[in-house]
């Protein structure tokens, strides 16, 4: 209606040019200003609705959970404080989950990450059928996580398992996988690498594309190693990938869930929780002794935990960026 | 055109809102249109959803009756394991939505559900007495509501390999080894001799773990875990009885028996393929744990059942149905769940699938005495375990805190007897940890 009522206007003030034209301009300059300046965040907003929605919202609720009673079928029982925080910390069993959580995390990331790097250089060279490399190596990653686990629970059978028949072939006594601490957290860290170093390979694989090949030309007329050219040339141009590899991995292995519990039947960790993670002992405080109170502060612990690692990792990143600023300027000096 | 689009828009979004207003204000009201539809004409069409787990051997039943009422309609909500239902029943409970008609639950989680009893409908209308008291009373709650329709039971008999047996100079006759192993001395006392034979020195155990026989031996105390009357966690008190039979059970003597092999584990799972060496010559055996031995090792043709339990009978495990009360179509459901747990239905799915009945006209019901298992040397395993179950006198008292206190106990024998991590002294005091944890 507006819209048709505004036209009949400028027929009757036909004197007035000037003015209704400022009058125009003013109106459209304004809508255009808002235009400008909203739009933007109007478009970037559905990811922030949903974020407050499935993100913020469950992470303070979880943290107004954590200051309560609160049992699975009961609901909520009463306000406590910090209570549910002093005992978990006070617990053995949360430090037994963070230990095995961290160690599980260094097991698995710290090779992956070496490993991708030295495929993804091979996988850079001149090889023949060289999509069909490629591809292959992303091939664990389409594999569902619990055949991978059916798989490797049948590998690292204790006693009786492949690499324990294995490894009696060499006269090594058979390991306990299934019960010992260490072997267990190695176990599971396979199954994590086995499904993870393909995906980062590829990760590192298109990084190390991006480097101009002249560099290489170069240092191969300074009489450069293939060796050589990997340290000084690929590994410093595929740090920025680097950083982004490690943190995505620190997030996913600090809250690594799928690979401990299909680890066992009873998935419950371990008789004496050698491989229970925190996530796991969230999972057993909430639904196996029905305490949401406590399982919600071992929650908002973990939030923290990955906050400081996350933190140590920008510090981190921030080193090594202002390193690869410096590198470039030596090469030009050298050049 | 583009204006009109977008006012289209507009429109679609504020009735999707709508629509998302009324659905969610049509959930919470659930509660208040069921007694409107309880009353409702017989012929009417409903949908039932039932959800079972593992195998309740339900399938042509659900055809059957649904033949014999064309209006109703059973839909197989089947959750891949016991964990996953009892968790789907749970947050049904604490969110208090009803998603389901008839659940089935494990008789191990039953005590939380009678706990929360006010979300289940009253189920005396089919009458408990169809069950032996110790079957119902696990289904009823404090003020005396039946809140669940008893399916299976799992009266234990004991498995034995005839092979080992005889390789040990024991009897192999059934009747003869019942007689052997009438209480826990004298199967300890068994095993011992067995372990100095030829076949224990072969390398055969006597039986898989000492987890699996405290499933039996817990299961025969009156009050293991926690006081009947005040619902208190006893189980840690200097006179508590699980505490006895764990010091038993972890003793140098009975821990040489074992195969050191954590049930349903998968080593376990293997090894009952072995010949003597990491086997085992007895096993706690409820019907369904026939079924389980049988799937595991297809090929041995030497398991045999003794109608046994050393320091008498018992049961273990058994599953019940459950009706929501806030279901759309209470009144159906429950009429389904009787059916189903009618004695001739159950006779029915013991005879096609080999889940034991509860419901006692059952028991004796003659196409299941009469049933016998080729598997076990041709045993009267329908006639075994109908003795079995007629002897059973009474189940343990398992309060609210019974199923995560009996996985505790359970990790507190792996730590000993499987993985070896600690000395019985150790595992028991972790154990005790993780017991003062659920408080």
């Amino acid at each position: 209606m507006a819209t048709t009522s505004s036209p009949s206007v400028p027929d009757t003030v036909t004197d007035d040019q000037g003015g209704r034209q400022r009058r125009r301009v003013g109106f459209s300059q304004k809508l255009g200003r808002l235009d400008v300046k909203l739009s933007p965040y109007l478009y970037i907003s559905p990811f922030f609705i949903l974020f407050a929605i499935v993100g913020l919202f469950p992470l303070l609720y979880t943290a107004w959970v954590a200051l309560h009673q609160w049992s699975l079928l009961d609901g909520e029982g009463g306000w406590v404080g910090l209570e549910n925080f002093k005992h978990v910390l006070t617990q053995q069993y949360f430090w037994t989950g963070l230990r095995n959580t961290i160690s599980i995390f260094l097991l698995s990331s710290v090779p992956q990450i070496i490993i991708a790097l030295i495929i993804a250089a091979i996988l850079d060279a001149n090889l023949r059928a060289r999509t069909f490399w490629r591809m292959g190596v992303l091939v664990p990653y389409v594999v569902a996580p619990v055949a991978v686990a059916l798989i490797f629970r049948q590998l690292f059978g204790d006693p009786t398992g492949w690499v324990n028949e294995v490894l009696s072939w060499v006269n090594l006594g058979p390991v306990r996988w299934g019960s010992a601490v260490l072997p267990s957290h190695i176990a599971i860290a396979t199954m994590v690498n086995f499904r993870w170093t393909g995906y980062n390979t590829l990760i590192f694989l298109a990084a190390m594309q991006a480097i101009p090949r002249d560099l290489y030309e170069a240092a191969i007329i300074d009489g450069a190693s293939r060796v050589r050219q990997f340290f000084s040339v690929t590994i410093p141009m595929v740090r920025p990938t680097m950083i982004f590899v490690i943190i995505t991995s620190t997030i996913g292995g600090l809250q690594i869930f799928d690979e401990p519990r299909l680890y066992s039947q009873t998935g419950d960790g371990g008789a004496d929780r050698q491989w229970m993670t925190v996530t796991m002992y969230i999972q057993e405080l909430g639904w196996r002794n029905q305490n949401f109170g406590r399982a919600a502060a071992v929650a908002w612990l973990l939030f923290i935990v990955i906050l400081i690692i996350g933190l140590i990792n920008f510090a981190f990143t921030r080193r090594i960026s202002s390193e690869r600023t410096k590198a470039p300027k030596r090469k030009k000096v050298r050049a | 055109m583009r204006k009109t689009t977008r006012k289209s828009w507009a429109v679609a979004a504020g009735v999707a809102g709508i629509a998302l207003l009324a659905t969610a204000c049509s959930s919470g009201n659930g509660g208040g249109s069921s007694s409107e539809t309880k009353t409702a004409n017989p012929d009417e069409k409903v949908t039932l959803k039932i959800q079972t787990f593992n195998e309740f051997g339900y399938k042509d039943l659900y055809t059957e009756y649904m033949k014999l009422h064309p209006n109703v309609t059973i839909v197989d909500d089947k959750a891949d394991k016991s964990d996953t239902a009892r968790a789907n029943v749970e947050t049904a409970i604490s969110t208090g939505t009803v998603t389901e008609d008839i659940v089935a639950a494990d008789v191990d989680w039953m005590p939380e559900l009678i706990d929360h009893s006010d979300f289940f409908a009253d189920l005396g209308s089919i009458g408990a007495s169809r069950w032996p008291d110790w079957k119902a009373k696990q289904a009823t709650d404090s003020s005396g509501k039946l809140i669940g329709a008893g399916t299976d039971s799992g009266p234990e008999a004991i498995c034995y390999r005839k092979d080992l047996f005889q390789k040990a100079g024991l009897p192999t006759d059934r009747d003869k080894v019942a007689a052997l192993l009438g209480s826990w001395d004298e199967y300890f006392a068994t095993g011992e001799q067995f372990m100095n034979s030829p076949a224990g020195k072969a390398g055969a155990a006597w039986f898989d773990s000492i987890g699996a026989l405290s499933q039996g031996m817990i299961n025969q105390l009156e009050a293991p875990f926690e006081d009947p009357s005040s619902g208190k966690i006893t189980v840690l008190d200097a006179n508590s009885p699980a505490k006895a039979v764990y010091d038993q059970l972890t003793s140098d003597k009975v821990l040489k028996q074992s195969a050191h092999l954590g049930q349903w584990t998968d080593p376990w799972t293997k090894a009952f393929t072995n010949d003597t060496k990491g086997a085992w010559a007895t096993q706690l055996c409820p019907p369904w744990m026939t079924q389980i031995i049988a799937g595991n090792a297809p090929d041995q043709k030497n398991w045999d059942v003794a109608p046994v339990l050393p320091g008498g009978a018992s049961n273990w495990g058994g599953s019940f149905l459950l009706v929501p009360k806030d279901g759309k179509h209470v009144q159906a459901a429950t009429d389904l769940a009787n059916w189903l747990t009618d004695p001739a239905q159950q006779a029915k799915v013991f005879v096609q699938y080999g889940n034991f009945p509860s419901a006692v006209a059952a028991t004796t019901d003659a196409t299941v005495t009469a049933k016998t298992d080729t598997y076990f040397g041709g045993a009267p395993t329908g006639k075994i375990f109908s003795d079995r179950f007629a002897a059973v006198a009474h189940q343990p008292f398992r309060g609210a805190h019974y199923f995560p206190i009996n996985d505790a106990l359970g990790k507190a024998y792996t730590r000993v007897d499987v993985d070896k991590t600690d000395n019985a002294a150790n595992s028991w005091q972790k154990f005790e940890t993780d017991v003062k944890n659920l408080s």
